[in-house]
C-alpha cells in the first residue's frame, strides 16, 4: 500500500474520531474556559496531527491516547461539577486586578502582568482611563472582565426610570419561502393566520425570503424583490394615534356641552382615556 | 357637523379601538402585555357604553339629526 493512501485513510479516521470525541466533550471544550481544557485541546490536536502524518506510528496508539485525554477531561469536568476544591484547582480562579478603583499591584505581580499589558487589556474593552474602572478581574482564561464606575456605565431605561415593555424573542417563521412549523408553533400561530397576514401584504409564500413574528404577533417580512416596498407593521402606532384623537374629542365635548350631567360624564371618561393612554404608550410605541 | 354626528364618529372610533385592543390581546405573547391590553379593552368598552347612552339622549333631544 503506497504511503499516500495510508495518509488519506488516517486523515479520515482521525477527523471522524476528533469530531465525535469533541462532540462528547461539548461546547465547554470549544470555549476553552479553563486552562485544563486549553491544554487538552492543544494536546489532542497535536496527537491527531502526529498520528496522521507520522506513518510509522500505529493508528491504534494515536486513537488510544486521544481517548485517554478525552476521558480524563470528562472525568475532571465531572469532578469539578461536584466539588469546589477540584474546581479551584483545575479551572483556576480569577485574579482581582482592580478593586474599588485601585490597581492591586501585588496581584498584578503575581500574575506577571505589566502595567502596559493591563492597559492593553483594558483598551480592548474600550477603557482608556484606569480611573474609570471600579472592579476588574483577570479570568482563568486570560481575558479581563471590567466593571465601570456607575457614572461611566451606559445609560439604561432603569436609570431614566422609564417603563419598557417586556419583549419575547422574535420567531423566524419563514425561511427561503418555506414555513418553519416549529417556530410557528412557538409563536402560537397557525398556517391559516400566516396566509391571511401574507394576503394582507399582497404577497405569496414563495416571494418571502425571511419572515419574522414579534411578541405582539406582528409579521415583518423581507422579500426577494428588493425593489418592491413592503409596508412595515403600523397597527400599534396608529392605534395610539386613534386613542389620542378620541381622548381629545371627549375633552372637546365636555367643554362644548351645556348639560351638567353629560359634562361630568365626558370629563370622567376623558380622564379614564388619558390613564389608559399613559399605560399603553410604552407598549404601542416600540 | 352637529354634535350628534361628532359624538357618533367618536363612538365609531371607540369601537375600532376596542376591536384592535382585543386583537392585540389575542396576538400578544407576553402575559403582562396581554393583561394590559385586556384591561384597557374593558376601560374602553365602559367609555363606549357611556357614549352610546349619550348618543341616544342626543337623538331624543334632536330628532332631526337621527340617522
Amino acid at each position: 500500500m503506497p504511503d499516500w493512501i495510508d495518509t488519506v485513510i488516517r486523515s479520515f479516521i482521525f477527523l471522524a474520531a476528533l469530531f465525535f470525541m469533541t462532540k462528547i466533550l461539548g461546547k465547554k471544550q470549544i470555549s476553552e474556559l479553563s486552562f485544563f481544557e486549553y491544554i487538552s485541546g492543544i494536546t489532542i490536536g497535536s496527537i491527531a496531527g502526529e498520528a496522521i502524518t507520522g506513518l510509522e506510528n500505529s493508528i491504534i496508539q494515536g486513537l488510544l491516547s486521544i481517548a485517554i485525554f478525552i476521558l480524563i477531561t470528562l472525568l475532571v469536568d465531572y469532578l469539578a461539577l461536584k466539588s469546589k476544591t477540584v474546581r479551584n484547582l483545575v479551572d483556576g480562579r480569577g485574579t482581582v486586578l482592580i478593586k474599588d478603583g485601585k490597581v492591586l499591584e501585588e496581584n498584578l505581580k503575581k500574575e506577571k502582568y505589566t502595567i502596559d499589558e493591563l492597559s492593553a487589556l483594558l483598551r480592548q474593552k474600550d477603557i482608556y482611563r484606569v480611573a474609570d474602572v471600579e472592579f476588574a478581574v483577570l479570568e482563568p482564561r486570560g481575558t479581563l472582565s471590567a466593571l465601570l464606575k456607575k457614572e461611566h456605565r451606559p445609560i439604561t431605561p432603569k436609570d431614566l426610570q422609564l417603563k419598557v415593555p417586556n419583549e419575547k424573542e422574535p420567531q423566524t417563521i419563514i425561511m427561503d419561502g418555506q414555513v418553519v412549523d416549529e417556530a410557528l408553533r412557538s409563536a402560537g400561530k397557525s398556517r391559516g393566520w400566516l396566509h391571511t397576514e401574507l394576503a394582507k401584504l399582497d404577497l405569496t409564500l414563495d416571494n418571502v425570503f425571511i419572515g419574522q413574528v414579534d411578541s405582539y404577533g406582528e409579521l415583518s417580512v423581507d422579500i426577494y424583490d428588493d425593489k418592491m416596498q413592503v409596508p412595515s407593521p403600523a397597527q400599534r402606532p396608529l392605534l395610539l394615534a386613534t386613542l389620542k384623537k378620541t381622548q381629545a374629542d371627549l375633552e372637546i365635548f365636555s367643554l362644548e356641552t351645556q348639560d351638567e350631567v353629560s359634562k361630568a360624564m365626558y370629563k370622567k371618561n376623558a380622564k379614564l382615556m388619558q390613564e389608559t393612554i399613559d399605560k399603553l404608550t410604552p407598549y404601542l410605541t416600540s | 357637523m352637529t354634535i350628534a354626528s361628532s359624538v357618533k364618529q367618536c363612538l365609531a372610533n371607540m369601537k375600532g379601538i376596542e376591536a384592535q385592543l382585543s386583537s392585540l390581546y389575542l396576538n400578544s405573547l407576553d402575559p403582562e402585555a396581554k393583561g394590559l391590553f385586556h384591561e384597557s379593552m374593558l376601560t374602553i368598552s365602559s367609555v363606549k357604553k357611556d357614549l352610546q347612552n349619550r348618543v341616544l339622549e342626543l337623538e331624543r333631544h334632536e330628532p332631526q339629526y337621527k340617522s
